[in-house]
């Protein structure tokens, strides 16, 4: 997958999680959380919704780089490449 | 390998939002339910042409849609419900009501900032102090007992106002005599006071429908009229379950929201059983009315909590029944309910009752009919004081006791709130076998459901 195509994977992930999401404004190197206000148990969402589209194991004390869009692309990028 | 990734037992609120969150993420999961009817405590049955509700008298947690931070909003995301799609009634305003004076309250706290201000002006400072601080409460912590009385004493140093605060928190939650637990107490406060009531469009039908049509668009399956006999265990493991048919069937992990002593019995848990039943537990009777003369001062409430006594007696009585303080609920009174094709209006009446006279009455059958009967008309006679002869003219009464409540809903004792000592980790001696619902801490039907939901994240989503 491309760097684009992941980052288009999360907001489509996010969209499915929050009916209210909004992506006008969204700057993709400032955290989610604040930007989206979402809060653990949506995080929670992402990495499940991950593992159950690309059997991906993100182990907890990884959740830290998907804090924002950018650092999910870095660290989503070379753990999908082969889908 | 197992039948099923998780087998849950108990298809009401909790159980049925546990099911949504497992299944929502692939997992093979089973429901069980004892009877036809999902819903547990707040499910519904017929009479006389009538739907009717057994548990709800109204949510409590309302939240305006886009408040993604409240309760209410929250679930809705964890269940990937539309919070768009369902439609709410706010309530028309309710009442707590003690012999010299009373306070109205409704979803917009500054009404009851205001009352207090009028009806207490000593303490109005202090009460806007403490819901500041009950606001930034954690009660989820895993913390020691602490009163609730002692915290509100010490903030507020006027015991009817204290008593006046506690009643609509208590009755609508607090499975403990005399006094609660300052974590119990936030929940409701925020719950009740911060929050609000309201209704969901239609009946609980109508919700449990949407949950059940949720679990089953992620494949989940439930089963009713299927009681189970027993938890099997190796060791300290679960294995699975074994129904009353006989019936074995096996899972990686399961979840039970039948309640502490429930599960105890069913899973050979040692514990002090009777430590974990509750002794609050209540009399309802449902009127319908066709014309209703209400003083016009509490015309249009939603609910009235009343006490006839200056100080709440917040306790199992003495007698099969204590009239002298209890609910009056409303439930047609919400904002924007149709209204035109009722016949009838309902008026919910709760009183407090005590199990053990019911239990002795309920083994001969007329016995329990004229013990019905008789706490009726002292439950009517009560509520008469407040609302004047209200029911003389009733084209419908029914009512349901702690015995009714015990059948139905699998809480011992007829216990609604449960057991009065939680156990908010959800765990059990046995490494996977958990508890959700009523006994794991969270109040009312928003917090059955989220009992389920943070259940599931915390401990069976691996």
């Amino acid at each position: 997958m491309t760097r684009d195509e992941i980052r288009d994977i999360i907001l489509e992930i996010i969209e499915d999680i929050d009916e209210d999401a909004e992506f006008d404004d969204l700057d993709a190197d400032q955290p989610l959380r604040d930007q989206l206000d979402l809060d653990s148990m949506d995080f929670l969402d992402i990495v499940m919704e991950l593992r159950k589209r690309y059997k991906l194991q993100i182990p907890e004390e990884d959740y830290p780089e998907l804090a924002t869009l950018t650092s999910c692309v870095n660290y989503l990028e070379p753990k999908l490449q082969d889908v | 390998m197992a039948d099923y990734q998780l087998i849950i037992i108990g298809g009401g609120l909790s159980g049925l939002a546990a099911g949504i969150r497992s299944a929502r993420f692939g997992q093979k999961t089973l429901i069980v339910e004892q009877h036809s009817l999902p819903g547990g405590l707040n499910s519904y049955y017929y009479r006389q042409g009538y739907l009717l509700e057994t548990g709800l008298h109204a949510m409590t947690n309302f939240a305006a849609q886009g408040n993604k931070h409240a309760p209410l909003n929250r679930l809705f995301r964890q269940l990937k419900l539309s919070r768009k799609k369902f439609i709410t009634h706010e309530q028309l305003g309710s009442e707590v009501i003690f012999p010299q004076t009373s306070l109205r309250f409704s979803n917009d706290f500054t009404l009851l900032c205001e009352e207090i201000a009028c009806q207490f002006p000593a303490s109005i400072d202090q009460f806007r102090a403490m819901a500041a601080e009950i606001d930034a409460y954690n009660p989820f912590a895993e913390v020691p007992w602490q009163s609730a009385r002692n915290f509100l004493h010490d903030r507020l140093a006027d015991p009817l106002l204290e008593d006046m605060l506690l009643l609509p928190l208590m009755v609508y939650g607090n499975a403990e005599e005399y006094d609660m637990d300052l974590g119990q107490f936030a929940i409701m406060f925020r719950a009740v006071f911060l929050e609000g009531f309201f209704r969901p469009q239609g009946t609980i039908k109508d919700l449990i429908d949407m949950l059940l049509e949720q679990y089953s668009q992620f494949e989940g399956e439930i089963r009713f009229r299927t009681p189970v006999a027993e938890i099997l265990k190796k060791e300290n493991k679960v294995q699975g379950i074994r129904l009353e048919n006989g019936e074995e069937i096996t899972a990686n992990a399961v979840l039970s929201t039948v309640g502490i002593p429930g599960t105890a019995k069913l899973s050979g848990w040692e514990l002090d059983i009777d430590r974990y039943i509750g002794r609050m537990t209540f009399m309802e009777s449902i009127s319908m009315l066709p014309e209703p003369q209400l003083p016009p001062e509490l015309s249009g409430r939603t609910i009235l909590f009343y006490s006839l006594n200056d100080e709440l007696k917040y306790h199992c009585p003495a007698s099969a029944l204590d009239p002298s303080w209890g609910v009056i609920c409303f439930p047609d009174n919400f904002q924007d309910l149709a209204t035109e094709d009722k016949t009838a209006t309902q008026v919910r009446v709760t009183n407090a009752a005590n199990y053990s006279l019911w239990q002795q009455a309920a083994v001969d059958k007329e016995q329990y009919r004229q013990l019905k009967e008789k706490c009726g008309q002292q439950s009517a006679a009560a509520v008469s004081q407040i609302l004047g002869p209200y029911n003389q003219d009733a084209v419908f009464q029914d009512s349901f006791t702690p015995m009714t409540i015990e059948r139905f809903t699998e809480k011992r004792g007829g216990a609604v709130y449960g057991s009065p000592i939680k156990i908010k980790s959800g765990r059990t001696p046995f490494e996977n076998l958990f508890i959700a619902g009523t006994d794991q801490g969270y109040l009312g039907i928003v917090g059955a459901m989220l009992s389920g939901v943070t259940v599931v994240n915390q401990h069976l989503l691996g």
